[in-house]
């Protein structure tokens, strides 16, 4: 019940932190909740569904972070999210894009957003992250930390 | 494919319901429906697995079936679990009921909303003909805004009183055995009732009537495929009360004939085993269940918003009693068997749930008295709830240490598993036979009319969810003739 127009900026991690490597969109969340380089409001999802084009809708700046499946170069990407509508729905599965998109029609706004994607390596029925998660996911919270403490005003 | 023979269609996955359903049809040498069947292919065993577990983990671990309807699993297995611990409903400390009964209500009301706003509104919007890209939520967004933000903010609404009383809005927990965790403080129920942040529960019950009429309405403009797709007669099991009342939490056992003859008359859910038996097929993990006093062929009900209704003598909150009855007045007080108007129904009961959940909010005890009881230990548990999808049981056997030796859970959607078959094969007759092929108006359809029932197949199979469709054509001698993926 916290008031949604607290922050300017919106981190949502989204994964399944009893899925192994899954749990890296959580884990970042967590990591940056309890340290004191960021300002926004933090959110924690096992997807994304329909209401959080309405929580979105809230903010300036969005940034949706979840594990990645495949190979990324630097164990991380930091990339822009356009709206998008994208082709389907379940009630078990919503994009970012898509997220963005419904925002736009519906509540006419659509804030500045990316997505961090971190690659995961094992995704079993298991709590704790892989030793190649872990680094990854140091070194995308080391990123994110220089990179907030030089854009401290749009982060806020 | 010119030569004449039995063939089989296959429709796989089934898009747009919880979890992953396949449909195949086998026609007959003439291209005629032989049989229909929707298959649930997944399996997850929890009836196995929470064997060995202690008792109090039961109301924890079973809410993971599902993560649309996890409330319903954790109460039915809390109703279980009390009568462990040796509390009957009737004993439980009345706040513990009410807060229960408040959880509840409102995890039918964000149900319900889901279903008609996610799922099920594209069928009615653009129709069965539209293209499949144009059938979504997305869609609905851009043609009918303020149906998405009202069906967004009706779903949010439910799912903030979940995380009020449960602490999260999925997986949440509330139920302790013999009680609850923690009431509803003065500033708690405020957050719903006075609007400032959140649309009130008044604004609730204001859309939910809206959201009526939009379907009575729409009934009246698509006459007469709003009454005919996909109707056939059925018995009809639901929970009532005291008086014959449309009951959610807690009740007893009626079940109405197609006609209305009262086959089941208010058995106490703990007799279910007398009452009910389930068959199996080779072709699906979903069993059939079926009244024993009338046999596996005539002896299947529907469950859900159109059963509770059909069940019911009366609904106990002004407004929706006012529209049962007009929804009655449709079958001249007869049991409705239009799977269509399970929509209607779906409705109402958002706006009962909506009232309730008023009458809830507004009692100023919600933070007082005491939260758990406890008794006598007992080593069998019988909790049974109208989830939103319909009759949900959990029956849990303990060893003297309170560890679980056996559950078994019917699930709403197992209960409607005859009555989807039904569905399907009523499509399938009226679309296809005599056609050779699988056609995109074929596959909206058999969707359609199993999205009526609203159907859990994760809860149902106890599988990880993925909702798509597949249709598969076969001939007489099993050969795989046309095939359709959809998801």
């Amino acid at each position: 019940m916290k008031k949604q127009e607290a922050s300017k900026t919106l981190l949502i991690g989204i994964g399944n932190s009893g899925r192994e490597d899954d749990g890296l969109g959580w884990a970042f969340v967590e990591q940056v909740e309890q340290s004191n380089f960021f300002d926004g409001d933090c959110q924690y999802r096992f997807q994304l569904n329909l209401e959080d084009a309405e929580l979105i809708s809230h903010y300036e700046q969005v940034i949706f972070v979840d594990a990645h499946q495949g190979e990324l170069a630097a164990g991380f990407l930091f990339s822009n999210c356009e709206a998008n509508a994208g082709t389907g729905f379940s009630t078990h599965q919503l994009l970012p894009e898509s997220a963005l998109y419904l925002c736009q029609q519906l509540y006419e706004k659509v804030p500045q957003a990316w997505v961090m994607a971190i690659q995961g390596h094992q995704w079993q029925l298991k709590e704790g992250l892989s030793q190649e998660a872990q680094n990854n996911l140091g070194n995308a919270l080391a990123w994110f930390r220089t990179m907030t403490g030089k854009l401290s005003k749009t982060f806020a | 494919m010119t030569k004449a023979m039995n063939r089989k269609i296959a429709i796989d996955p089934v898009t747009r319901v919880e979890g992953h359903g396949k449909v195949t049809l086998h026609l007959d040498e003439h291209n005629r429906v032989k049989e229909a069947r929707f298959h649930i292919v997944e399996f997850r065993g929890f009836e196995s697995f929470v064997k060995g577990h202690p008792y109090w983990e039961a109301p924890l671990l079973v809410q993971r079936l599902c993560g649309i309807c996890p409330v319903s699993h954790h109460l039915a297995a809390g109703k279980a679990v009390d009568q462990i611990v040796g509390v009957d409903p009737e004993n439980l400390p009345p706040t513990a009921t009410k807060i229960r009964r408040l959880l509840h209500y409102a995890q039918v009301f964000q149900s319900h909303a889901t279903h008609f706003f996610y799922l099920a509104s594209p069928d009615l919007l653009f129709g069965v003909d539209a293209p499949a890209e144009k059938r979504n939520i997305m869609e609905v967004a851009v043609a009918n805004r303020e149906l998405a933000l009202k069906g967004i903010q009706m779903r949010k609404f439910g799912q903030e009183l979940i995380q009020a009383i449960a602490g999260k809005k999925v997986h949440g927990v509330s139920v302790t055995p013999g009680g609850v965790h923690k009431g509803l403080s003065k500033e708690e129920r405020y957050f719903f009732l006075d609007g400032k942040t959140i649309p009130s529960v008044y604004t609730m019950i204001e859309w939910s009537l809206e959201m009526v009429q939009f379907l009575k309405d729409y009934r009246r403009e698509h006459l007469p495929w709003m009454d005919e797709f996909a109707s056939f007669p059925s018995n009809h099991l639901g929970l009532v009360s005291e008086g014959g009342a449309h009951e959610l939490y807690d009740g007893k056992l009626r079940v109405v004939g197609a006609e209305g003859t009262r086959v089941i008359n208010d058995q106490a859910d703990s007799t279910y085993q007398n009452i009910l038996s389930e068959a199996t097929e080779p072709w699906t993990y979903l069993k059939f269940p079926y009244l024993k006093s009338l046999g596996r062929e005539k002896g299947w009900s529907r469950v859900g918003p159109l059963a509770r209704l059909n069940v019911c003598d009366f609904i106990p909150t002004p407004l929706a009693e006012k529209e049962r009855q007009l929804f009655k007045a449709l079958t001249s007080d007869k049991p409705n068997n239009h799977s269509m108007h399970t929509h209607i129904a779906r409705m109402i009961e958002v706006l009962h749930c909506a009232e309730l959940m008023k009458e809830v909010l507004e009692d100023e005890t919600l933070d007082q008295g005491e939260l758990v009881r406890q008794g006598e230990m007992r080593n069998v548990g019988i909790g049974v709830i109208e989830a939103p999808r319909g009759t949900l049981i959990h029956h849990y056997e303990v060893d003297d240490n309170g560890m679980i030796t056996r559950c078994n859970l019917i699930v709403s959607t197992t209960h409607n598993n005859e009555a989807m078959n039904r569905a399907v094969r009523w499509v399938a007759e009226k679309v296809l036979d005599g056609k050779p092929e699988i056609t995109e108006g074929l596959l909206n359809q058999v969707e359609t009319a199993i999205r009526t029932f609203d159907p859990c197949l994760s809860c149902a199979t106890h599988a990880l969810g993925q909702m798509p469709l597949k249709v598969s054509l076969f001939d007489s001698e099993e050969r795989l003739l046309h095939e359709k993926t959809r998801g």
